[in-house]
This record gives structure tokens, sequence and C-alpha cells, in this order.
């Protein structure tokens, strides 16, 4: 056993110390990630709008130009709906947030929108740059709403006029407040009766300077907790880290054939060490580097770029079987050819169609539908699909068995092919 | 005791080692003389356990195929190639391979200082491989081979490529592990180190052995007669009696005791403008038994 931690910590040791090697078995995959990355959320937060749902079951007119004014905004996607539907598709994911406005929650207690009901946000508390987000544009469109009604002096004439019978009908104010309060009203009415003779200047700074109230927002939390991906890194992270393991598995493939090549190999044939510990040796060595790589990269994703894990154990079976998979597919490499230069080709080769047909490059999601099938052969695919089970698909522990059996059984079949072939080569 | 018996090797059409058999003693050092290809490296190859023979057997003091844990912790061998690791350090490489062979701690520590100290390169030993000159390679791929102190050493060509430095300090290293009494095994094409190393030379073409004896033997049996070549000063009188053939002031001799001859000649009064004598060497011998010369 310790013949096989010698020869394993010797090639990651080989592997550390070498420092383009590392280029594309860390910093590539991460740069491929941040990258990708990188031009889908701009995408997300640019181009496309944010989806929400809106329930409006209030009767009253406010609430109606309300949603008018959302319905302008050009940073929204408005579906319409139930409150029910709208929940659900919230909680899947599938819309960012909902609005609702109804009769059944207390109204606002603004002076100009009296009639204005609570206005409802559902939205997942992850969603932290969304949310905010909205709330701008629900603000926007309730000032936008209180404006309009200040620019009307007939409607804050009625509004006064509602006021004055309110406060003479009041049973609880005593009279003294009742004359200040019917006095002021009074004077408010003659001013607004002088603008609607002389014509409103709405950049005038009695408009700007009103003490407006803050819009009645309510945030109601809804957790996602189905398949889709939060963010762009959730997704061009585990293809990131498959080009992680790529360059893991052609990095120990070179390995392997340099061995052969300087005649270290050799030396390692003709010490008192069996083939099997040899062979175990270089196996642990790529195992350990794979799983290096993955929980590198894993831990960048997590802690920097929020990318989230939705089930544990299943991302450290992935881990674990893909690296069983990888390991397997370094032995196979590296007896394509007998010098470096036909490994390097040959490997090359494979690993960028495995990656290409994969999603290693282009997501699956994107690919037409005999692709998909075609991407069933690739390794890539499975261990990508194995990731994303893990981080933002919600698979089951049951759900990953079937990936993760794919996975080990081609890194044993490709390990076994690899040194039945290398036997061949000591003959 | 080695004993090589009826040891065959084929790739395809290629035969590289065709039924070799011979022995190697016990704090002997034997060399396999030959041209490149002549398949000197498959031998050794089968002789540690490398490369499998299609035919014949290797057995190694009288204790079994070199393929076996124990004999194989006994054996040392210098590759041909530089079989190091360019990434790690001299002393990582030493320390690598002598962990392979089961050393441990304060052991492992004195042996790779050992071999740091035959190499020359103590002062290097936290340099990495990839900084080395070929010189300083090959002296490090020879002090790998015994770093785990072994009985029987095998050395496939080590001096190939190396500055005359290096190659010196290997020939007295080499010397020096031939006093403590191992038993060494060397391949070379050059005639010369195995005429100053090996007590045994088997001359080696075509997967054969042509021939296998002492350098001294071969030389005789094998070399045929030195000429002495000379420009005389003058005629020498009548009465000495000249052997060889002298035309105009020009003599020639062949003989089997050419420094004698040439002594007495000076006795006799004769006078030399220049004197050259041929020797026989191993270079003679391998050309006489093949026709062609090592380096062909």
């Amino acid at each position: 056993m310790n013949s096989i931690l010698f020869l394993a910590l010797k090639d990651l040791r080989l592997l550390a110390r070498d420092k383009f090697g590392l280029f594309w078995v860390i910093a590539f995959p991460l740069l491929m990630a941040l990258f990708f990355g990188a031009i889908f959320s701009s995408g997300e937060s640019g181009a496309s709008r944010l989806s929400i749902a809106v329930v409006n079951e209030s009767s009253s007119s406010v609430a109606k130009q309300f949603v008018e004014q959302l319905q302008q905004s050009s940073a929204l996607s408005i579906r319409y709906m139930s409150h029910d539907s709208a929940r659900t598709l919230v909680g899947m994911g599938k819309l960012a947030a909902f609005v609702e406005l109804s009769d059944s929650a207390k109204q606002a207690s603004s002076f100009f929108l009296k009639d204005m009901p609570v206005i409802k946000v559902g939205i997942d508390p992850k969603r932290k740059a969304e949310s905010g987000y909205l709330q701008g544009i629900l603000t926007q469109a309730y000032f936008v709403l209180m404006q309009q009604q200040i620019m009307n002096p007939a409607k804050i004439q009625q509004a006064v006029d509602d006021l004055i019978l309110q406060i003479d009908s009041s049973s609880t104010i005593n009279p003294e407040t009742k004359a200040v309060m019917k006095r002021f009203f009074s004077s408010l009415k003659q001013f607004t009766e002088y603008l609607s003779i002389n014509g409103a200047d709405s950049s005038s700074s009695f408009l700007e300077a009103s003490p407006f109230a803050s819009p009645p927002i309510e945030m109601e939390e809804i957790s996602v907790d189905v398949d889709k991906p939060r963010s762009s890194f959730e997704i061009t992270f585990p293809q990131g880290l498959l080009w992680g393991l790529l360059g893991v598995t052609m990095a120990f493939a070179m390995s392997i054939v340099q061995e052969r090549t300087k005649g270290t190999y050799l030396r390692l044939r003709i010490a008192p060490i069996t083939r099997a510990q040899i062979l175990a040796g270089k196996g642990l060595a790529s195992f350990l580097a794979c799983v290096l790589i993955s929980v590198i990269l894993m831990t960048i994703a997590k802690l920097v770029f929020g990318v989230r894990v939705v089930n544990p154990a299943g991302l450290a079976l992935a881990v674990v079987c893909t690296a069983v998979c990888f390991s397997g597919i370094v032995m196979l490499v590296s007896v394509m050819g007998r010098t470096e230069q036909a490994v390097a080709g040959a490997g090359w080769a494979i690993m960028l169609v495995q990656s290409m047909v994969g999603g290693g490059m282009v997501p699956l999601m994107f690919m037409p539908s005999w692709m998909k099938v075609l991407s069933n052969f690739s390794a890539v695919k499975w261990g990508i699909y194995a990731f994303e089970g893990a981080i933002w698909r919600g698979f089951s522990l049951h759900d990953m068995i079937f990936p993760l059996v794919v996975l080990t059984m081609i890194g044993v079949v490709t390990f076994t092919i690899g040194v039945t072939i290398l036997m061949r080569y000591e003959q | 005791m080695i004993q090589v018996t009826n040891l065959f090797k084929q790739y395809g059409e290629l035969i590289a080692v065709d039924h070799i058999s011979f022995d190697i003693y016990d704090g002997e050092l034997f060399g396999l003389l030959g041209p490149n290809g002549a398949g000197k490296t498959t031998t050794i190859n089968m002789m540690v356990g490398a490369l499998s023979p299609n035919e014949g057997s290797v057995t190694i003091n009288n204790e079994g195929f070199p393929t076996e844990p124990d004999v194989r912790k006994r054996i040392g061998n210098a590759p041909q190639s530089l079989a190091l690791y360019d990434e790690l350090t001299a002393e990582e490489n030493l320390a690598f391979f002598g962990r392979l062979y089961h050393l441990r701690g304060k052991e492992l520590e004195k042996r790779v200082m050992y071999a740091l100290e035959l190499a020359g390169l103590v002062d290097r030993k936290k340099d990495r491989i990839s900084t080395f000159s070929g010189g300083m390679k090959r002296r490090i791929n020879f002090a790998c081979a015994v770093v785990h102190n072994p009985e029987v050493l095998f050395l496939d060509e080590p001096t190939v490529g190396v500055d005359p430095q290096s190659r010196n300090l290997i020939f007295e290293r080499i010397e020096e592990l031939k006093n403590q009494g191992r038993t060494i095994v060397y391949t070379t094409h050059y005639m010369e180190e195995a005429q100053r190393l090996c007590d045994r030379v088997a001359i080696v073409d075509h997967g054969k052995i042509l021939a296998l004896d002492t350098v001294e033997n071969l030389i005789t049996t094998y070399g045929g007669t030195s000429v002495i070549e000379a420009e005389l000063e003058s005629l020498p009188d009548e009465s000495i009696n000249l052997p060889g053939r002298l035309v105009g002031l020009h003599l020639r001799v062949e003989t089997d005791t050419p420094l004698e001859d040439a002594m007495h000649l000076v006795e006799s009064g004769v006078r030399f403008r220049t004197l050259r004598i041929d020797r026989a060497d191993l270079e003679t011998v391998f050309l006489n038994l093949t026709g062609r010369r090592l380096r062909d």
C-alpha cells in the first residue's frame, strides 16, 4: 500500500510542478466557467425582462391603473393569472415573482391613492437582486400614478371634499381639532382651485417636495425548490469542472506515456513491486487529482459565485464516480499511441469530441435531439448530468444512481482496456 | 552467479536475441560489447525481468527469475535512457526510487546521501533534474541504480553522450563498486570502455554472441598480429638482420611481440625518424569477427 501511495504522491507532485499543466487543469476550466457564466449572466439582466405574474383581484380603479402602469414597463414581462397559479410558478422557479393586488388586503393609507390596495410581492428570498429590482419598478409605477393624481386638481378637490365630510362625521376628533383640520383642507381646496384656473406646472418645486408616503408593498418569501438553475454559473461551473477533468486526464495520460518513453516505467517495472501496484498508483494519483480539482472548482463556485448545492451527498458521489470514470479514461488514452505526440494528438481529439457531444462546450439543452441521443456515449455528458443533478436539478440519491453507475462503468471498462493494451506493449 | 540459458527474443520477423547462453561470476565486471541494434539492451531487459523472453531463462544468484520480488531487491539497473523525473530534484528522485525498494527513515537518508556522493552531486541535491547538464543527468541516472545497495548492477550504456569529466567519474565509481565485490553487467559500443573496465567481454552482433573471453584472450585469439611501421634515418649496416620488409627507408614488421621487437632494433643500432606500433584491440577483434567496425 505504501508503494502505491508513494507512486501517487510522486505523480501529484509532478503535476503540481508543471505550471503549464496546472493552467489547463485549474485555471482554464475556471476561466471558461467565468467567461461563459458572465456572458449568460449579462444576457439575463440586460436583454431579457424580468418575468413576473400579476394577480389583480381588486375592483378599484387605482389598482387597474397601477397594473396598466406596470404593463408599460420595458423591464417586465407580465403574465396575468390567479394567485394559486402564480404562487406555483414562482415556487417552481418558472417566474421570478408575482405581484398581487387584492381587495381583501388592507388598503394603503395614502392621501392621493386612497383606494390603492397593498401591493403583495411573492419572491424567493435568495433572489435578492431581482427583488430589489422589482421593488424599484413597483415604486416607480406607484409614484407615477400618484403624480397623475396630483396633476388632476378635480380629483384632489374631490378627495379634499371627501376628507372634510369624514372629519365632520367623525366622533373621535374633538371640535377644536376638527375646526383646525377643516380650515387647513379648505385652504388646500382653494389652492387646488387656483391651480385649476392658472394651470399646473408639473415641474414646480411644490410637487417635487410633497411628503409622499412609501408605496404599500408587502414582500412574501417563496423558496424555489425545483429544477432550474438560478444563475448561469450553475450551468457553466459543471461544464468548467468537466474541462478540468479532461485536463487531468490528458496530464496523467501524458505522464504515463512519458514514463514509458523516458524509461522511468522500466525502473518501476524492475522494482520489487507488482504491476498491479504501479497501475494502482497511477489510478490513485489521477483519482486524487480529479477529486482535488472538483473540490477546488466547486468551492470557488459556491463561495464566490453563490452556486448552490441542492444535494451535497449526491455531489460527493458525483465527484467520486466522475473521478473513477476519468481515471479509467486516463489509462485508455495513455495507450492510444507509443509516443507522446501520438497520445497527445489522439487524446485531445477524443476529449474534444467527448466534450463537444457531451455538452462541455454548448449546453445539451440547446442541442438538436439527435445530438442529445449521441451525447449518451460521452462521459462528459454523464459527468455534467451528475453534477447538475446534485447542484440544481434537485436529484435525489435514487435519481443519481443511473448517471453514477454509468460513470463508474465507463471508468472500469476503459481502465481494463487500457491495462490490457499496456501489457501488450510490455511484450 | 547469473546464468543466462538459451535466451531468445523475437519481434515479428526480427530476431533481437538469438539463443544466447553465458554465465557471469560473482564480483565480475562483465561486458556486452556490440554496435547499436546488436541486442544488448534487449538482453539486459530480459536479465532484469522487464521483458519476457520467448525462450530461455535467466537465474540470478541461483535464487530464481528476476521477476521475483526478492530477486529484484538485489538488482540495480541504470537504463540507457535517462530514466528520471525532470521536475523532481536529484534528492527527490533518489528518495523515490529508494522507497520503492522499501528504504525508510535514516537508512533512506543515508543511502540517498551515498548515491549523491557517488554521483558527485551533493551540492546540487535540491536542484531539479531539468536544470542539470547531460553529464549530470547521466550520473544521477547511474546513482538511482545503486541507491538501494544492490548486489548485482546492470549498466546499459552508462556513458552515452557525456562529457569526459563525467565519463571519468562514472568509470571511477564503477571500479569502486567492483572493488566492493558487486557483480556488474556493462553494455557499451565503446571498445575502449570495455577494454578498460571489463574482466570478460561478450562480443554481440545480430543477437548472437560471437566471442566471449577476457580482453587479452580475445585480442590474442581474434585480434591478429601487431604492426611496426618506421621511417629509418639511414640504411642500417648489412650486418644487422632486419625483420619484416624494408622499402627504401620505410620498414614494416608484422609481429606478435611489437614492443620487444622495437627495443631489439634500437639496441642493434637502428635509428628511427618515426616509429608507429599498431596493436590489435577489441575494435580489431570485432572487425575480424564481423568484417565491420563497431561504429558502422
